[in-house]
């Protein structure tokens, strides 16, 4: 829809401000509303409104879809890794104490990182599924188009 | 001082339905969507305020933000019947002047 000169521009406007919100959402879990799964929408959001704007073909240039499918993995990686790191270090499978020196400081190192590996995850997932819907051809002969 | 607040509010939400769903035009329906969300928005920012949980500002941002992507979908889903496409203008779709149910 680049005919459509407001939609350009605004788009161009805000979609790093969402990313950058995303990233805010992402960082700032502790203190207010927040933490992965919403930065993860927010920041497939930001991707989806470029879509929409640009077509889905441009969209898959930025961020191809075999980078959507190992990044959906690297995220459940990433949780998982540290659940493993835990253990190795001598606690319990998730038990954010055994990162660091003082347990509170390990906590604080180990929901980050987690919540990062989730934002990861729940971000290339919802583009996931933004490009399953997007690249479904149109029914033919005008179908739908009610 | 809240209640009547929230109260306006809610009556515009549920005006705001009613023009959605009998709306006569595709467009009176968007259009009644697109303010029952900025409603929605205003409904959160007063609740923000009141009850003085400013994180609630947060929540309402973003609101704004699906609303806006969310409309924008629909309104291309409509306009082309490709969610995905470049959506330019190539032929006209329908003759000038008909209303879209």
């Amino acid at each position: 829809m680049t005919d459509h000169v407001v939609l350009r521009v605004i788009g161009k406007l805000l979609i790093p401000f969402i990313l950058a919100y995303g990233l805010y959402v992402q960082a700032h879990g502790d203190f207010g509303p927040g933490g992965g799964f919403q930065a993860g929408v927010i920041v497939a959001a930001g991707l989806i409104l470029y879509g929409l704007i640009h077509g889905v073909a441009a969209t898959q240039r930025v961020v191809p879809p075999r980078l959507v499918e190992a990044l959906a993995a690297v995220g459940v990686l990433i949780y998982a890794g540290v659940g493993v790191v835990t253990l190795v270090l001598g606690g319990n499978f998730l038990g954010y104490g055994a990162l660091d020196h003082s347990p509170s400081h390990g906590q604080h190192t180990g929901v980050f990182l987690v919540e990062l590996g989730v934002g990861v995850a729940v971000a290339s997932v919802m583009l996931a599924i933004f490009y399953a819907f997007a690249s479904r051809k149109p029914i033919a002969s005008g179908g739908g188009r009610r | 001082m809240f209640v009547p607040v929230v109260i306006a509010v809610v009556l515009t939400m549920g005006m705001a339905l009613v023009r959605a769903l009998c709306g006569p035009t595709l467009y009176d329906r968007i259009l009644a969507l697109n303010m029952f969300g900025t409603v929605t928005v205003m409904l959160l920012s007063v609740s923000a305020f009141v009850a003085g949980r400013p994180d609630f500002l947060d929540i309402a941002m973003v609101y704004a933000l699906m609303n806006f992507i969310g409309t924008t979908a629909v309104l291309k889903y409509f306009r082309y019947g490709d969610l995905g496409g470049t959506g330019h203008d190539v032929e006209p779709t329908r003759p000038e002047g008909e209303a879209l149910r």
